[in-house]
Protein backbone atom coordinates (compact mmCIF):
# COMPACT_ATOMS: atom_id res chain seq x y z
CA UNK A 1 0.00 0.00 0.00
CA UNK A 2 2.94 2.75 1.11
CA UNK A 3 4.82 1.11 -2.17
CA UNK A 4 1.87 1.79 -4.42
CA UNK A 5 1.43 5.45 -3.03
CA UNK A 6 5.08 5.79 -3.46
CA UNK A 7 5.28 5.17 -6.62
CA UNK A 8 1.92 6.57 -8.50
CA UNK A 9 2.47 9.79 -6.10
CA UNK A 10 5.13 11.35 -7.85
CA UNK A 11 3.63 10.18 -11.06
CA UNK A 12 0.44 11.69 -10.46
CA UNK A 13 1.92 15.43 -9.36
CA UNK A 14 4.08 15.18 -12.58
CA UNK A 15 1.09 14.54 -14.59
CA UNK A 16 -0.68 17.79 -13.07
CA UNK A 17 2.35 19.59 -13.18
CA UNK A 18 2.71 19.01 -16.95
CA UNK A 19 -1.56 19.08 -17.51
CA UNK A 20 -1.02 23.09 -15.80
CA UNK A 21 1.86 23.61 -17.58
CA UNK A 22 0.10 23.07 -20.63
CA UNK A 23 -3.42 24.76 -19.64
CA UNK A 24 -0.82 28.05 -19.60
CA UNK A 25 0.90 27.43 -22.48
CA UNK A 26 -2.40 27.36 -24.50
CA UNK A 27 -3.37 30.72 -22.04
CA UNK A 28 -0.91 32.37 -23.36
CA UNK A 29 -1.29 31.08 -27.50
CA UNK A 30 -4.51 31.48 -27.86
CA UNK A 31 -4.79 35.62 -27.30
CA UNK A 32 -0.82 35.83 -29.10
CA UNK A 33 -2.42 33.67 -32.67
CA UNK A 34 -5.40 35.78 -32.12
CA UNK A 35 -3.86 39.24 -32.46
CA UNK A 36 -1.11 38.12 -34.76
CA UNK A 37 -4.31 36.75 -37.12
CA UNK A 38 -5.81 40.31 -37.10
CA UNK A 39 -2.57 42.36 -37.54
CA UNK A 40 -2.62 39.30 -40.51
CA UNK A 41 -5.76 40.77 -41.46
CA UNK A 42 -5.42 44.37 -40.96
CA UNK A 43 -1.94 43.69 -43.62
CA UNK A 44 -4.20 41.92 -46.00
CA UNK A 45 -7.32 44.58 -45.72
CA UNK A 46 -5.03 47.57 -46.26
CA UNK A 47 -3.28 46.24 -48.90
CA UNK A 48 -5.95 44.84 -50.96
CA UNK A 49 -8.08 47.75 -50.73
CA UNK A 50 -5.38 50.29 -51.39
CA UNK A 51 -6.04 52.18 -48.16
CA UNK A 52 -3.81 55.69 -48.33
CA UNK A 53 -1.35 54.92 -46.00
CA UNK A 54 -2.29 58.10 -44.36
CA UNK A 55 -5.86 57.29 -43.42
CA UNK A 56 -4.78 53.74 -42.47
CA UNK A 57 -0.72 52.55 -42.46
CA UNK A 58 -0.42 48.79 -42.96
CA UNK A 59 1.26 46.96 -40.35
CA UNK A 60 4.73 46.65 -41.91
CA UNK A 61 5.02 50.96 -42.58
CA UNK A 62 4.20 51.07 -38.38
CA UNK A 63 7.09 48.39 -37.92
CA UNK A 64 9.51 50.48 -40.03
CA UNK A 65 8.27 53.28 -38.82
CA UNK A 66 9.27 52.26 -35.35
CA UNK A 67 12.45 51.02 -36.40
CA UNK A 68 13.46 54.04 -38.30
CA UNK A 69 12.52 56.78 -35.90
CA UNK A 70 13.34 54.71 -33.06
CA UNK A 71 15.39 57.47 -31.91
CA UNK A 72 12.59 59.87 -32.07
CA UNK A 73 10.52 57.96 -30.13
CA UNK A 74 12.87 57.43 -27.32
CA UNK A 75 13.88 60.64 -27.22
CA UNK A 76 9.81 61.51 -26.44
CA UNK A 77 9.50 58.57 -24.64
CA UNK A 78 11.63 59.67 -21.75
CA UNK A 79 9.54 63.10 -20.55
CA UNK A 80 6.44 61.09 -20.64
CA UNK A 81 8.00 58.48 -18.46
CA UNK A 82 9.25 61.49 -15.99
CA UNK A 83 5.64 62.92 -16.14
CA UNK A 84 4.19 59.95 -15.86
CA UNK A 85 6.14 58.64 -12.41
CA UNK A 86 6.24 62.21 -11.03
CA UNK A 87 2.74 62.69 -11.33
CA UNK A 88 1.62 58.85 -10.25
CA UNK A 89 3.82 59.51 -7.24
CA UNK A 90 2.60 62.83 -5.86
CA UNK A 91 -1.34 61.87 -6.63
CA UNK A 92 -1.07 58.60 -5.02
CA UNK A 93 1.04 60.27 -1.96
CA UNK A 94 -1.67 62.81 -1.46
CA UNK A 95 -4.13 60.55 -2.11
CA UNK A 96 -2.98 58.07 0.65
CA UNK A 97 -2.18 61.08 3.09
CA UNK A 98 -5.51 62.86 2.52
CA UNK A 99 -7.12 59.50 3.27
CA UNK A 100 -5.25 59.24 6.31
CA UNK A 101 -6.63 62.31 7.68
CA UNK A 102 -10.26 61.48 6.42
CA UNK A 103 -10.37 58.25 8.80
CA UNK A 104 -8.80 59.83 11.34
CA UNK A 105 -11.11 62.76 11.47
CA UNK A 106 -14.33 62.94 10.85
CA UNK A 107 -14.08 67.07 10.95
CA UNK A 108 -11.70 67.03 8.10
CA UNK A 109 -13.78 64.29 6.15
CA UNK A 110 -16.79 66.77 6.67
CA UNK A 111 -14.96 69.53 5.06
CA UNK A 112 -13.04 68.34 2.49
CA UNK A 113 -14.86 64.91 0.82
CA UNK A 114 -17.02 66.84 -1.26
CA UNK A 115 -14.72 69.11 -2.69
CA UNK A 116 -12.61 65.66 -3.67
CA UNK A 117 -16.21 64.58 -5.52
CA UNK A 118 -16.30 68.06 -6.98
CA UNK A 119 -12.83 67.42 -8.50
CA UNK A 120 -13.21 64.17 -9.55
CA UNK A 121 -16.58 65.53 -11.74
CA UNK A 122 -13.92 67.79 -14.01
CA UNK A 123 -13.54 65.67 -16.88
CA UNK A 124 -9.29 66.01 -16.88
CA UNK A 125 -9.43 67.18 -20.54
CA UNK A 126 -11.61 70.24 -19.75
CA UNK A 127 -8.75 71.34 -16.77
CA UNK A 128 -5.65 70.64 -18.76
CA UNK A 129 -5.81 73.70 -20.34
CA UNK A 130 -6.50 75.18 -17.74
CA UNK A 131 -3.86 73.93 -15.82
CA UNK A 132 -1.24 74.64 -18.45
CA UNK A 133 -2.11 78.52 -18.28
CA UNK A 134 -0.81 78.23 -14.30
CA UNK A 135 1.97 76.15 -14.62
CA UNK A 136 3.17 77.14 -17.86
CA UNK A 137 4.40 74.84 -20.67
CA UNK A 138 7.28 72.99 -18.23
CA UNK A 139 6.75 69.58 -17.18
CA UNK A 140 5.03 71.01 -13.44
CA UNK A 141 1.67 71.26 -15.54
CA UNK A 142 1.92 67.73 -16.68
CA UNK A 143 2.96 65.79 -13.44
CA UNK A 144 -0.34 68.02 -12.11
CA UNK A 145 -2.66 66.64 -14.65
CA UNK A 146 -1.06 63.23 -14.11
CA UNK A 147 -1.79 63.33 -10.43
CA UNK A 148 -5.04 64.80 -10.51
CA UNK A 149 -6.38 61.72 -12.55
CA UNK A 150 -4.49 59.22 -10.16
CA UNK A 151 -5.60 61.33 -6.92
CA UNK A 152 -9.39 60.40 -6.89
CA UNK A 153 -9.47 56.09 -7.09
CA UNK A 154 -7.01 56.01 -4.65
CA UNK A 155 -8.24 58.21 -2.17
CA UNK A 156 -11.62 56.61 -1.98
CA UNK A 157 -10.08 53.23 -2.23
CA UNK A 158 -7.32 53.81 0.77
CA UNK A 159 -9.95 55.14 3.09
CA UNK A 160 -12.15 52.16 2.46
CA UNK A 161 -8.62 50.05 2.89
CA UNK A 162 -8.04 51.74 6.27
CA UNK A 163 -11.62 51.04 7.72
CA UNK A 164 -11.02 47.28 6.54
CA UNK A 165 -10.45 46.15 9.40
CA UNK A 166 -13.21 43.78 11.17
CA UNK A 167 -14.39 45.40 14.46
CA UNK A 168 -13.18 41.85 16.33
CA UNK A 169 -9.90 43.05 15.51
CA UNK A 170 -10.85 46.39 17.25
CA UNK A 171 -11.62 44.47 19.91
CA UNK A 172 -8.18 42.75 20.23
CA UNK A 173 -6.81 45.71 20.34
CA UNK A 174 -9.10 47.22 22.86
CA UNK A 175 -8.00 44.70 25.30
CA UNK A 176 -4.26 44.94 24.34
CA UNK A 177 -4.21 48.60 25.08
CA UNK A 178 -3.51 49.28 22.05
CA UNK A 179 -2.66 53.21 21.31
CA UNK A 180 -3.74 54.72 18.48
CA UNK A 181 -1.28 54.87 16.50
CA UNK A 182 -0.21 51.38 17.03
CA UNK A 183 -3.86 50.29 16.04
CA UNK A 184 -3.15 52.17 12.73
CA UNK A 185 0.27 51.22 12.09
CA UNK A 186 0.24 47.75 13.22
CA UNK A 187 -3.38 47.08 11.68
CA UNK A 188 -5.10 49.79 9.40
CA UNK A 189 -2.20 50.33 7.00
CA UNK A 190 -1.03 46.98 6.35
CA UNK A 191 -4.85 45.78 6.38
CA UNK A 192 -5.75 48.53 3.59
CA UNK A 193 -2.63 47.45 1.30
CA UNK A 194 -4.81 45.28 -0.64
CA UNK A 195 -7.05 48.41 -1.41
CA UNK A 196 -4.34 50.82 -2.20
CA UNK A 197 -2.55 48.03 -4.74
CA UNK A 198 -5.89 47.72 -6.53
CA UNK A 199 -5.97 51.53 -7.21
CA UNK A 200 -2.42 51.52 -7.83
CA UNK A 201 -2.88 49.57 -10.89
CA UNK A 202 -5.63 51.63 -11.85
CA UNK A 203 -3.38 55.17 -11.72
CA UNK A 204 -0.23 53.38 -13.42
CA UNK A 205 -2.34 53.33 -16.24
CA UNK A 206 -4.25 56.69 -16.07
CA UNK A 207 -1.05 58.52 -15.43
CA UNK A 208 0.43 58.03 -18.28
CA UNK A 209 -3.12 59.30 -20.03
CA UNK A 210 -2.62 62.15 -17.81
CA UNK A 211 0.74 63.25 -19.28
CA UNK A 212 0.04 62.81 -22.45
CA UNK A 213 -3.33 64.60 -22.02
CA UNK A 214 -0.80 67.15 -20.54
CA UNK A 215 1.44 67.29 -23.89
CA UNK A 216 -1.02 67.92 -26.38
CA UNK A 217 -2.39 70.89 -24.46
CA UNK A 218 1.18 72.34 -24.83
CA UNK A 219 4.60 70.58 -25.06
CA UNK A 220 7.36 70.29 -27.62
CA UNK A 221 8.50 67.37 -26.54
CA UNK A 222 6.95 63.70 -25.07
CA UNK A 223 4.61 60.88 -26.70
CA UNK A 224 1.63 63.10 -26.37
CA UNK A 225 3.26 65.81 -28.38
CA UNK A 226 4.70 63.51 -30.96
CA UNK A 227 1.21 62.51 -31.31
CA UNK A 228 -0.41 65.71 -32.44
CA UNK A 229 3.08 66.29 -34.41
CA UNK A 230 3.01 63.16 -36.44
CA UNK A 231 -1.34 64.09 -36.80
CA UNK A 232 -1.10 67.33 -38.40
CA UNK A 233 1.86 66.03 -40.70
CA UNK A 234 -0.41 63.01 -41.86
CA UNK A 235 2.37 60.98 -40.58
CA UNK A 236 0.42 57.80 -40.02
CA UNK A 237 3.23 55.01 -39.64
CA UNK A 238 4.33 57.32 -37.14
CA UNK A 239 1.86 57.91 -34.90
CA UNK A 240 0.33 54.30 -34.60
CA UNK A 241 4.25 53.47 -33.69
CA UNK A 242 3.81 56.85 -30.98
CA UNK A 243 0.79 54.94 -30.03
CA UNK A 244 2.04 51.79 -29.45
CA UNK A 245 5.23 53.41 -27.47
CA UNK A 246 2.73 54.78 -25.39
CA UNK A 247 0.86 52.00 -24.76
CA UNK A 248 4.08 50.05 -23.99
CA UNK A 249 4.67 52.62 -21.56
CA UNK A 250 1.03 51.74 -19.56
CA UNK A 251 2.11 47.90 -19.75
CA UNK A 252 5.24 48.81 -17.83
CA UNK A 253 3.92 50.74 -15.29
CA UNK A 254 1.02 48.38 -14.68
CA UNK A 255 3.86 45.31 -14.62
CA UNK A 256 5.77 46.87 -12.21
CA UNK A 257 2.72 47.90 -10.13
CA UNK A 258 1.33 44.66 -10.44
CA UNK A 259 5.04 42.89 -9.06
CA UNK A 260 5.55 45.18 -6.31
CA UNK A 261 2.12 44.18 -5.10
CA UNK A 262 3.34 40.19 -5.41
CA UNK A 263 6.09 40.76 -3.67
CA UNK A 264 4.23 42.86 -0.64
CA UNK A 265 0.56 41.61 -0.54
CA UNK A 266 1.63 37.96 0.50
CA UNK A 267 -1.64 36.96 1.76
CA UNK B 1 -26.25 21.47 42.48
CA UNK B 2 -27.81 25.08 43.80
CA UNK B 3 -25.55 27.30 44.29
CA UNK B 4 -26.86 30.86 45.18
CA UNK B 5 -24.46 33.86 44.89
CA UNK B 6 -23.20 34.70 48.20
CA UNK B 7 -22.66 37.72 49.31
CA UNK B 8 -19.19 39.30 48.07
CA UNK B 9 -18.34 39.76 52.09
CA UNK B 10 -19.79 36.50 53.10
CA UNK B 11 -17.32 34.60 50.86
CA UNK B 12 -14.23 36.93 52.02
CA UNK B 13 -15.23 36.16 55.47
CA UNK B 14 -16.43 32.48 54.97
CA UNK B 15 -13.75 31.45 52.37
CA UNK B 16 -10.35 33.37 52.60
CA UNK B 17 -8.64 31.22 50.95
CA UNK B 18 -10.44 30.94 47.85
CA UNK B 19 -9.29 33.89 45.79
CA UNK B 20 -12.13 35.64 43.48
CA UNK B 21 -10.80 36.15 39.50
CA UNK B 22 -13.54 37.95 38.81
CA UNK B 23 -16.43 39.18 40.65
CA UNK B 24 -19.73 40.75 39.37
CA UNK B 25 -22.31 42.90 41.56
CA UNK B 26 -25.68 43.95 40.87
CA UNK B 27 -23.85 44.31 37.22
CA UNK B 28 -26.37 46.03 34.55
CA UNK B 29 -25.55 46.57 30.97
CA UNK B 30 -27.91 48.83 29.00
CA UNK B 31 -28.01 49.11 24.74
CA UNK B 32 -30.05 52.44 24.86
CA UNK B 33 -33.32 51.32 26.21
CA UNK B 34 -32.27 47.91 26.12
CA UNK B 35 -31.03 46.24 29.00
CA UNK B 36 -28.93 42.85 28.43
CA UNK B 37 -27.90 42.15 31.27
CA UNK B 38 -29.73 43.25 34.43
CA UNK B 39 -28.42 42.69 38.41
CA UNK B 40 -25.46 40.03 37.81
CA UNK B 41 -24.06 38.93 40.62
CA UNK B 42 -21.78 36.01 40.23
CA UNK B 43 -18.59 35.28 41.86
CA UNK B 44 -15.40 33.68 39.49
CA UNK B 45 -13.42 31.75 41.80
CA UNK B 46 -9.87 31.39 40.78
CA UNK B 47 -8.52 29.18 38.81
CA UNK B 48 -11.37 26.88 38.08
CA UNK B 49 -13.13 26.12 34.05
CA UNK B 50 -16.39 27.86 33.93
CA UNK B 51 -18.48 27.44 31.00
CA UNK B 52 -21.42 29.83 30.36
CA UNK B 53 -24.55 28.22 28.63
CA UNK B 54 -27.77 29.96 27.72
CA UNK B 55 -30.67 30.84 25.51
CA UNK B 56 -29.21 32.66 22.37
CA UNK B 57 -29.15 36.44 22.83
CA UNK B 58 -29.44 36.02 27.05
CA UNK B 59 -26.45 38.17 27.35
CA UNK B 60 -23.35 35.57 27.38
CA UNK B 61 -20.90 37.66 24.73
CA UNK B 62 -22.12 40.53 26.79
CA UNK B 63 -20.91 39.59 29.90
CA UNK B 64 -17.58 38.38 28.48
CA UNK B 65 -17.42 41.81 26.95
CA UNK B 66 -18.51 43.58 30.40
CA UNK B 67 -15.21 41.76 32.35
CA UNK B 68 -13.11 42.46 29.54
CA UNK B 69 -13.77 46.20 30.13
CA UNK B 70 -15.10 46.91 26.38
CA UNK B 71 -18.27 48.01 27.01
CA UNK B 72 -18.98 49.60 30.51
CA UNK B 73 -21.25 48.56 33.17
CA UNK B 74 -24.42 51.24 33.57
CA UNK B 75 -24.83 50.24 36.91
CA UNK B 76 -22.98 47.99 39.45
CA UNK B 77 -19.78 46.69 40.18
CA UNK B 78 -17.35 44.48 38.12
CA UNK B 79 -13.88 43.43 39.60
CA UNK B 80 -11.20 41.57 38.38
CA UNK B 81 -8.82 39.98 40.62
CA UNK B 82 -9.83 43.20 43.46
CA UNK B 83 -9.20 45.43 40.25
CA UNK B 84 -11.22 47.15 37.88
CA UNK B 85 -11.85 45.90 34.33
CA UNK B 86 -9.93 48.86 32.87
CA UNK B 87 -6.81 48.58 35.54
CA UNK B 88 -7.04 44.51 34.99
CA UNK B 89 -6.85 45.27 30.94
CA UNK B 90 -4.24 48.16 31.57
CA UNK B 91 -2.18 45.07 33.34
CA UNK B 92 -2.87 42.27 31.16
CA UNK B 93 -4.64 40.20 33.82
CA UNK B 94 -6.93 38.52 30.90
CA UNK B 95 -6.96 37.58 27.40
CA UNK B 96 -9.66 37.43 25.23
CA UNK B 97 -10.52 34.32 22.17
CA UNK B 98 -13.27 35.24 19.58
CA UNK B 99 -14.88 32.42 17.78
CA UNK B 100 -13.33 33.80 14.79
CA UNK B 101 -9.59 33.58 15.33
CA UNK B 102 -8.79 36.91 14.51
CA UNK B 103 -5.70 36.79 13.57
CA UNK B 104 -3.78 39.26 11.54
CA UNK B 105 -3.55 37.66 7.49
CA UNK B 106 -0.33 39.62 6.98
CA UNK B 107 1.36 37.97 9.96
CA UNK B 108 2.77 34.51 10.39
CA UNK B 109 1.44 32.10 12.61
CA UNK B 110 4.37 33.34 15.05
CA UNK B 111 4.20 36.99 14.43
CA UNK B 112 0.88 36.38 15.56
CA UNK B 113 1.07 35.05 18.73
CA UNK B 114 3.73 38.14 19.25
CA UNK B 115 1.94 40.56 18.68
CA UNK B 116 0.27 41.18 22.58
CA UNK B 117 4.44 41.87 23.09
CA UNK B 118 4.60 44.33 20.37
CA UNK B 119 1.68 46.42 21.47
CA UNK B 120 3.13 49.10 24.00
CA UNK B 121 6.20 48.10 24.16
CA UNK B 122 8.24 51.05 22.22
CA UNK B 123 5.74 53.09 24.91
CA UNK B 124 7.00 51.78 27.99
CA UNK B 125 4.19 49.62 29.06
CA UNK B 126 5.47 47.32 31.23
CA UNK B 127 4.09 43.96 29.04
CA UNK B 128 4.39 41.41 31.20
CA UNK B 129 6.19 38.24 30.04
CA UNK B 130 4.84 34.90 29.85
CA UNK B 131 7.32 31.98 31.26
CA UNK B 132 6.86 30.29 27.88
CA UNK B 133 7.95 32.27 24.99
CA UNK B 134 5.93 32.70 21.38
CA UNK B 135 7.67 29.38 20.16
CA UNK B 136 7.11 27.55 23.16
CA UNK B 137 3.43 28.28 23.03
CA UNK B 138 3.17 27.13 19.64
CA UNK B 139 4.53 23.91 20.50
CA UNK B 140 2.05 24.00 23.28
CA UNK B 141 -1.07 24.36 20.87
CA UNK B 142 0.40 21.78 18.61
CA UNK B 143 1.87 23.57 15.83
CA UNK B 144 5.13 23.18 15.95
CA UNK B 145 6.93 23.61 12.15
CA UNK B 146 4.01 25.98 11.46
CA UNK B 147 5.35 28.98 13.05
CA UNK B 148 5.94 30.46 9.45
CA UNK B 149 2.59 29.95 7.93
CA UNK B 150 0.53 32.66 7.18
CA UNK B 151 -3.48 32.07 8.39
CA UNK B 152 -4.91 31.23 5.30
CA UNK B 153 -2.56 28.46 5.27
CA UNK B 154 -4.05 27.21 8.32
CA UNK B 155 -7.19 24.94 8.46
CA UNK B 156 -9.98 26.65 10.87
CA UNK B 157 -9.09 24.50 13.84
CA UNK B 158 -4.70 25.41 13.44
CA UNK B 159 -5.93 29.40 12.89
CA UNK B 160 -7.81 28.77 16.28
CA UNK B 161 -4.91 27.43 18.11
CA UNK B 162 -2.84 30.47 16.67
CA UNK B 163 -5.21 32.56 18.79
CA UNK B 164 -5.29 30.75 22.01
CA UNK B 165 -1.42 30.48 22.08
CA UNK B 166 -1.52 34.41 21.57
CA UNK B 167 -3.81 34.74 24.36
CA UNK B 168 -1.53 32.98 26.40
CA UNK B 169 1.63 34.97 25.37
CA UNK B 170 1.21 37.57 28.38
CA UNK B 171 0.38 34.43 31.09
CA UNK B 172 -3.14 35.66 31.74
CA UNK B 173 -4.22 35.19 35.28
CA UNK B 174 -7.92 35.00 33.49
CA UNK B 175 -8.87 33.56 29.81
CA UNK B 176 -12.08 34.92 28.56
CA UNK B 177 -13.17 32.37 25.92
CA UNK B 178 -16.42 33.22 23.46
CA UNK B 179 -17.19 30.30 21.20
CA UNK B 180 -13.78 29.36 20.49
CA UNK B 181 -14.69 26.10 18.99
CA UNK B 182 -18.08 27.02 17.85
CA UNK B 183 -17.50 26.95 13.93
CA UNK B 184 -15.09 23.61 13.70
CA UNK B 185 -15.98 20.16 13.15
CA UNK B 186 -16.36 17.44 16.05
CA UNK B 187 -13.43 16.06 15.38
CA UNK B 188 -11.49 18.87 15.98
CA UNK B 189 -13.43 20.22 18.60
CA UNK B 190 -13.08 17.13 20.47
CA UNK B 191 -9.14 17.32 20.00
CA UNK B 192 -8.95 21.31 21.23
CA UNK B 193 -11.29 20.29 24.41
CA UNK B 194 -8.91 18.06 25.07
CA UNK B 195 -5.98 20.09 24.23
CA UNK B 196 -7.33 23.24 26.28
CA UNK B 197 -7.99 21.15 29.58
CA UNK B 198 -4.35 19.98 28.98
CA UNK B 199 -3.71 23.95 29.13
CA UNK B 200 -5.91 25.22 32.03
CA UNK B 201 -4.27 22.27 34.09
CA UNK B 202 -0.87 23.48 33.32
CA UNK B 203 -1.06 26.92 33.75
CA UNK B 204 -3.79 26.93 36.38
CA UNK B 205 -5.18 29.80 34.45
CA UNK B 206 -9.02 30.96 35.21
CA UNK B 207 -11.44 30.21 32.03
CA UNK B 208 -14.50 31.73 31.44
CA UNK B 209 -15.54 29.74 28.41
CA UNK B 210 -18.98 30.73 26.09
CA UNK B 211 -20.54 27.35 24.28
CA UNK B 212 -24.15 26.49 22.76
CA UNK B 213 -23.22 23.16 23.28
CA UNK B 214 -23.80 21.38 26.73
CA UNK B 215 -22.33 18.35 26.38
CA UNK B 216 -19.01 20.58 25.47
CA UNK B 217 -20.13 22.62 29.01
CA UNK B 218 -20.26 19.58 30.92
CA UNK B 219 -17.06 18.43 29.08
CA UNK B 220 -14.65 21.35 30.33
CA UNK B 221 -16.36 22.70 32.61
CA UNK B 222 -15.95 22.31 36.47
CA UNK B 223 -18.94 24.88 36.98
CA UNK B 224 -21.85 25.72 34.59
CA UNK B 225 -23.26 29.15 34.63
CA UNK B 226 -26.41 28.32 32.95
CA UNK B 227 -28.08 32.36 32.26
CA UNK B 228 -31.88 33.18 31.22
CA UNK B 229 -33.04 35.56 28.65
CA UNK B 230 -35.26 38.50 29.00
CA UNK B 231 -33.42 40.41 30.45
CA UNK B 232 -30.05 38.35 30.96
CA UNK B 233 -29.83 37.48 34.40
CA UNK B 234 -28.25 34.28 36.05
CA UNK B 235 -30.32 31.08 36.22
CA UNK B 236 -27.87 28.78 38.44
CA UNK B 237 -24.42 28.17 38.69
CA UNK B 238 -24.09 24.17 38.64
CA UNK B 239 -20.82 22.46 40.17
CA UNK B 240 -19.51 19.43 37.68
CA UNK B 241 -18.40 16.28 40.16
CA UNK B 242 -16.65 14.46 37.14
CA UNK B 243 -13.44 12.86 38.25
CA UNK B 244 -10.29 14.80 36.78
CA UNK B 245 -8.81 14.47 34.27
CA UNK B 246 -11.83 14.45 32.16
CA UNK B 247 -11.69 11.96 28.95
CA UNK B 248 -14.00 11.82 26.06
CA UNK B 249 -14.45 8.66 27.42
CA UNK B 250 -16.43 10.09 30.58
CA UNK B 251 -19.03 11.43 28.02
CA UNK B 252 -20.67 8.20 27.32
CA UNK B 253 -21.24 7.63 31.40
CA UNK B 254 -24.58 7.76 33.24
CA UNK B 255 -22.87 10.59 35.12
CA UNK B 256 -22.24 12.99 32.45
CA UNK B 257 -25.43 12.06 30.42
CA UNK B 258 -27.54 13.14 33.57
CA UNK B 259 -25.88 16.37 33.95
CA UNK B 260 -26.44 17.16 30.23
CA UNK B 261 -29.86 16.23 31.18
CA UNK B 262 -30.32 18.23 34.29
CA UNK B 263 -28.72 21.34 32.47
CA UNK B 264 -31.37 20.78 29.12
CA UNK B 265 -34.21 20.67 31.55
CA UNK B 266 -32.99 24.01 33.15
CA UNK B 267 -32.03 25.28 29.98
CA UNK B 268 -35.57 25.24 28.76
CA UNK B 269 -36.79 27.06 31.78
CA UNK B 270 -34.56 30.17 31.10
N1 LIG C 1 -23.77 46.48 20.55
C1 LIG C 1 -25.06 46.16 20.80
N2 LIG C 1 -26.04 47.06 20.58
C2 LIG C 1 -27.31 46.75 20.82
N3 LIG C 1 -27.75 45.57 21.30
C3 LIG C 1 -26.83 44.63 21.53
C4 LIG C 1 -25.43 44.88 21.29
N4 LIG C 1 -24.74 43.76 21.62
C5 LIG C 1 -25.66 42.85 22.05
N5 LIG C 1 -26.90 43.38 22.00
C6 LIG C 1 -28.13 42.70 22.41
O1 LIG C 1 -27.94 42.23 23.72
C7 LIG C 1 -28.50 40.93 23.85
C8 LIG C 1 -27.45 39.97 24.32
O2 LIG C 1 -26.51 39.78 23.28
P1 LIG C 1 -25.30 38.76 23.40
O3 LIG C 1 -24.57 39.02 24.65
O4 LIG C 1 -24.53 38.85 22.14
O5 LIG C 1 -26.06 37.37 23.48
P2 LIG C 1 -25.45 35.89 23.48
O6 LIG C 1 -25.88 35.31 24.78
O7 LIG C 1 -26.11 35.17 22.36
O8 LIG C 1 -23.99 36.00 23.33
C9 LIG C 1 -29.09 40.55 22.52
O9 LIG C 1 -30.48 40.77 22.56
C10 LIG C 1 -28.42 41.49 21.55
O10 LIG C 1 -29.30 41.81 20.51
MG1 LIG D 1 -22.67 35.40 21.76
Amino acid sequence: MAVAENITMPDLEAAERAEARRRKVVSTAVPLGTAAALILLWQLGVKLFGVPTYVAPAPSDVAVAFVEKFDILLMNFWPTLMESVAGFAVGNIVAILIAVAFVHSRHVTMAFFPIAVFINTIPILAIAPILVLIFGPGITAKVVIAALICFFPTLVNMVRGLQAISPQALELSRILSASKSEVFWKMRLPASLPFLFSALKISATTSVIGAIVGEWVGADLGLGALIIDATFNFNSPLLYATVFMSSGLSVLMFALVTLAEKLIVRW
Amino acid sequence: MMEAKNSLQGQKVGAPDKALAASLTDATVRFGTFTAIDGLNLDIEEGAFYTILGPSGCGKSTMLRLVSDLIPAAAGDVSIFGKTTEQARLAREFAFVFQDATLLPWRSALKNVELPLEIGAKRGVDVPLGSRSPRELLELVGLKGREDALPHELSGGMRQRVAIARALVCQPKLLLMDEPFGALDEMTRDHLNLQLLDIWRETGTTILFVTHSIAEAVFLGQKVIMMRAHPGRLREVVDIDLPEPRTIKQRDQQEFTAYCGYLRDLLETC
